[in-house]
């Protein structure tokens, strides 16, 4: 590990002396903006630069409508952005991303899931039934199953209206199905179980903000929400409890649009974004779990805060990783269907 | 006929024909002059309403992949979805716009009777939430419907009721918070159409034996009307293209068009997905109100004064 | 029985009104008499208080005090919409909602009249304004001559027991506004309602009363008939109001009014001692081209400054002895015409004794 982080370092130094610094040298990145992306400077972006003696330019994307316009329009602006999966694996059918180079970027401790031809995983996202304290005390819902049920847990409950993916994954666990049985989702059967429980959701919750607004407020005692919404309502003092049992584990990824006019270092970039060493400093910043699960071999997160990780080797094997290829494929028919099911 | 023709006629014409002729220039000399004058105004026109509008309606036409097709169109009747949100969408319209009647047309009363400089400040209170967004406002009225806001909280202080009121996160949430916003709109245009009620009309009809009641039926509300008209036609149409109230105050259960809109073009990832929605609630804003102006022009043409 | 108003016409008895608003008084302890069937003016300059007064007539203004009584009934109190007074508004108001049936039908279906019956009497009174056929017409397609008959046909047509007008004709141009004047006059004529006219146009005032009630400040200077009113005025504002008028000052005493040094002659008896205004019109003064074939006429000596030719009639201004410029307005008879002044010549104007009114000089 450490012999590897050398050669890396090496190779670093070694760019930085061979290709002198230009205005060449300089990448653009585009990520979701917000905390998350202040996080990801710290993280990524100013330990990149430093290392390969470039500057690296920050933008904020709207996801995949935003590389297609510039890689149709012929307007690449952008050498990497970062993208939900299931807009990776979309995006990737469209052919909108260069090829990646995987002598520069080492794909190991990345789930296989994620590495792909032209896309790789850069950190995770769970989705994670919180409730409140002060109504449950710690006997609250812990698996979707009680959230379901709304005899044995009355009270008022929120889901995503607008994620269907994650409320799709969510209510198949919520009947039954085994954390490595619920992918590929049967569509009809998730739709049936949120049937079963819709005339009980009091809100379907359009963004973070809204979600977290939503518990904070008590205008609901449980419901599904980003983790790092959860910690986030944690840290203020909210009375609110969560795990990541069961939790629904969602990647995001990172591509080079294709027509990108620094592909070379942005792909050197790419390779330092997902090594161990960077992608451990994420937790450090932000409750977005690192891609590499050789990041948490490092030593640089500290032990208690490991277990609030997401991505930690012991939270992942709660949760289920979302199939970017199968909603890649089945997103549409799937979210039109759940809009159908959810209207009044 | 030409001049030169004109002045081989000896029978005092050519002067005639001159004259029609210098008349004829002077009507184009004038027409043109107009026409320059309007230009900006035209192009104005022409280059933010007419191209972005057509080219709505032409990215409508266009499945993902690039295709020509009426696939966006398709979806409406292949999914029941649509189906409801359009119903939904007129419904809160509907709604929304009687409420505003309902609040707005007494407020507008009260401030067309009231002494001119009374009048100014009172509508100062009526214009004010305009200078605060929309945004703020809906969220504002969160903080007090919610579950645990302000009137629930309130009520049950004062043993009204035990339980909380459903009043945000769903329809009545939408309609409240829509109908504050949009009371302007309907009180301005009807508050101005009061003002230019002749005061010896209702005197007139009160000395010709009308009580205060009936004047008000049979004078002051036919006279207020077309400011009503104009009023609601406003509030329905703002009403149906509205998103940020519906999609913080309906809790997900309210999906009005333009969240549609939204939806479409990132779920689709294709511009005329959400183009064809657009398409499709013009179209019908503007069947509505030719049906409105029709309906008027009948009134105003005297069909609804015949006894 | 139908728009044939002379039996129901009823007498007004207006005592004691008074109105402010806040500090300012706008009518102080006012009173008037309105006999049955009479066509009576209230003319005063703007601000004079009618129109006010008219308002308290209708009921739309609450007087701070008074009694008003219609036929011996009081109806101070009463709203306006039981008062059973028409009224023609100096803008007409009519309701532009409606057209021309609907609006001389409004009193009648407020009354609920039959509709049989209230076709036939909407029809007699569109008769009777000479708008005959013109019932399904819209407001805004009436010329301004005829939405004065609709709104006239509008106050009649429920047979009110009095008549209000507030400058019903001062939107009218002048042509027009003649001809309405005779025609107003001729209809009360032929239904004998009780009339209250307002007007500031005194010539209208003159033409088609049958009194006037000379209004300022919000009191009544003199009620008279128009030609004693014009004849014999009372106060200085009635005579600068209603007509022309030479004022020249003179003085009373010892039993006789003087001027500067001659006694006047006067067929009213000499008043108190005091100054006062000699009112004389410019048609009573007269030319006397020979001092001493006068008799009893009263002689001012003068000098003529201009002539002027109208036509029919003639202007001279002329100069008293004390400066004081005095018109002089007669008709051009050739036998006058034949002796017409000079400018700079020396002339006499006569007065005849019965022709001298004096005012008190305020």
């Amino acid at each position: 590990m450490t012999k590897r982080l050398c050669i890396h370092g090496l190779a670093g130094l070694l760019a930085s002396v061979t290709v002198p610094a230009s205005a060449a040298d300089t990448i653009t990145v585009a990520s979701w903006g917000g905390t998350y992306q202040e996080a990801q400077t710290k993280a990524f972006f100013d330990p990149t630069a430093k290392d390969l003696g470039i500057t690296i330019k920050q933008d904020t994307t709207n996801g995949l409508d935003d590389v297609r316009l510039q890689v149709t329009g012929n307007a690449v602006k952008w050498d990497i952005t970062e993208l939900g999966a299931d807009e990776c694996a979309r995006g990737s059918k469209e052919g909108l991303f260069e090829k990646l180079d995987y002598n520069v970027i080492d794909k190991s401790g990345i789930n296989p899931k994620l590495v792909h031809d032209d896309w790789v995983g850069i950190s995770y996202t769970s989705v994670v039934l919180i409730y409140r304290t002060d109504v449950f005390g710690d006997k609250g819902p812990k698996s979707w199953a009680d959230f379901w049920d709304v005899e044995k847990f009355p009270g008022r409950r929120a889901l995503s209206g607008s994620q269907a993916t994650e409320t799709l994954s969510v209510a198949a666990l919520a009947k039954g199905t085994p954390i490595d049985k619920v992918y590929p989702v049967d569509i009809d059967g998730a739709l049936q179980s949120v049937d079963k429980v819709k005339g009980h959701i009091d809100a379907w919750w359009t963004s973070g903000a809204q979600a977290m607004q939503l518990v904070k407020d008590g205008e609901v005692d449980m419901a599904s929400i980003w983790n790092g919404r959860a910690g986030t309502l944690k840290k203020e003092g909210a009375p609110v409890s969560f795990s990541f049992d069961q939790g629904v584990l969602t990647a995001d990824c990172m591509v080079i649009p294709k027509g990108s006019k620094n592909k070379d270092i942005a792909m050197k970039a790419l390779a330092k974004f997902v090594s161990p060493d960077l992608q451990a400093n994420l937790p450090l910043y932000v409750d977005n779990g690192p891609a590499n699960e050789k990041a948490f071999e490092t030593g640089k997160i500290p032990q208690e805060r490991i277990k609030d990780i997401n991505s930690s080797p012991e939270n992942v094997k709660k949760q289920v990783l979302q199939d970017p290829e199968f909603w890649r494929d089945n997103l549409v028919e799937a979210t039109e269907k759940f809009n159908n099911l959810i209207q009044q | 006929m030409s001049v030169g023709s004109a002045s081989l006629d000896h029978a005092g014409r050519p002067d005639g024909v001159l004259n029609a002729d210098a008349l004829r220039a002077d009507a184009r000399r004038q027409a043109l002059g107009l026409l320059a004058l309007l230009s900006p105004g035209l192009f104005l026109v022409f280059s933010i309403i007419i191209v972005p509008i057509g080219w709505l309606f032409w990215l409508s036409l266009f499945d993902e992949t690039g295709q020509l097709s009426l696939a966006n169109y398709a979806r409406f009747f292949e999914q029941a979805s649509y189906i409801k949100t359009f119903a939904t969408t007129f419904k809160v319209a509907f709604v929304v716009t009687g409420a505003c009647v309902l609040f707005g047309y007494p407020l507008a009363y009260m401030l067309s009777q009231l002494p001119r400089r009374a009048a100014s400040i009172c509508l100062i209170f009526v214009i004010l939430p305009f200078w605060t967004s929309v945004l703020v406002r809906t969220y504002a009225w969160l903080v007090i419907l919610q579950r645990k806001g302000l009137i629930n909280n309130w009520l049950i202080d004062l043993g009204v009721i035990g339980q909380p009121l459903p009043l945000a996160n769903n329809f009545a949430g939408v309609v409240i918070g829509m109908t504050h916003i949009m009371l302007p709109f309907l009180v301005l245009p009807l508050y101005a159409s009061m003002k230019t009620i002749d005061v010896d009309c209702l005197r007139a009809g009160m000395n010709l034996g009308a009580s205060p009641a009936a004047t008000f039926r049979q004078i002051f509300f036919p006279l207020s009307l077309p400011g009503l008209a104009s009023g609601v036609v406003i509030v329905f149409v703002l009403c149906l293209g509205f998103f940020v109230t519906p999609a913080l105050m309906g809790g997900g259960k309210v999906i009005m068009w333009a969240m549609r809109m939204e939806q479409a073009t990132s779920l689709y990832s294709n511009w005329g997905a959400g183009a064809a929605l657009g398409v499709v609630l013009l179209a019908v804003t503007l069947a509505l109100l030719g049906l409105f102006q029709w309906l008027l022009g009948a009134r105003a043409t005297g069909v609804w004064s015949r006894r | 029985m139908l728009l044939s108003l002379a039996p129901s016409a009823l007498p007004i008895g207006i005592h004691g009104i008074d109105k402010r608003f806040g500090a300012v008084s706008i009518l102080s302890d006012l009173s008037l008499d309105v006999a049955a069937g009479e066509f009576l003016t209230l003319l005063g300059p703007s601000g004079s208080g009618k129109t006010t007064l008219l308002m308290i007539l209708a009921g739309f203004v609450r007087a701070n005090a008074g009694s008003i009584k219609v036929g011996g009934e009081e109806i101070i109190t009463m709203p306006p919409h039981k008062r059973n007074i028409g009224m023609v508004f100096q803008n007409y108001a009519l309701f532009p909602h409606m057209n021309v049936f609907n609006n001389i039908a409004f009193p009648l279906k407020q009354r609920r009249v039959s509709a049989a019956e209230t076709a036939e009497r909407v029809e007699r009174a569109l008769d009777l304004v000479q708008l005959k056929g013109l019932g399904e017409r819209r407001v805004d397609q009436l010329s301004g001559g005829q939405r004065q008959r609709v709104a006239l046909a509008r106050a009649i047509v429920f047979e009110p027991r009095i008549v209000l007008m507030d400058e019903p004709l001062s939107a009218l141009d002048k042509g027009l506004r003649e001809h309405m004047q005779i025609e107003l006059r001729n209809l009360h004529r032929r239904l004998g309602m009780t009339t209250v006219y307002v007007t500031h146009d005194q010539r209208e005032a003159i033409t088609m009363s049958d009194r006037i009630a000379v209004m300022n400040a919000g009191r009544i200077e003199q009620i008279d008939q128009p030609e004693a009113l014009y004849a014999r005025p009372r106060t200085k504002f009635v005579t600068g109001f209603i007509g022309e008028s030479n004022f020249i000052p003179v003085e009373c005493r010892n039993g006789s009014v003087w001027y500067e040094d001659r006694k006047l002659h006067m067929n009213d008896s000499a008043p108190p001692a005091g100054r006062y205004l000699m009112v004389v019109r410019p048609e009573k003064l007269r030319l006397v081209p020979d001092a001493q074939q006068a008799g009893v006429l009263n002689m001012l000596p003068a000098t003529v400054g201009d002539v002027i030719y109208q036509g029919d009639s003639f202007i001279c201004y002329a100069t008293l002895r004390d400066g004081r410029q005095v018109t002089l307005r007669d008709y051009c008879r050739s036998d006058v015409l034949a002796k017409l002044p000079a400018p700079g010549e020396p002339i006499t104007l006569g007065i005849d004794a019965q022709d001298v009114v004096l005012v008190a000089d305020q």
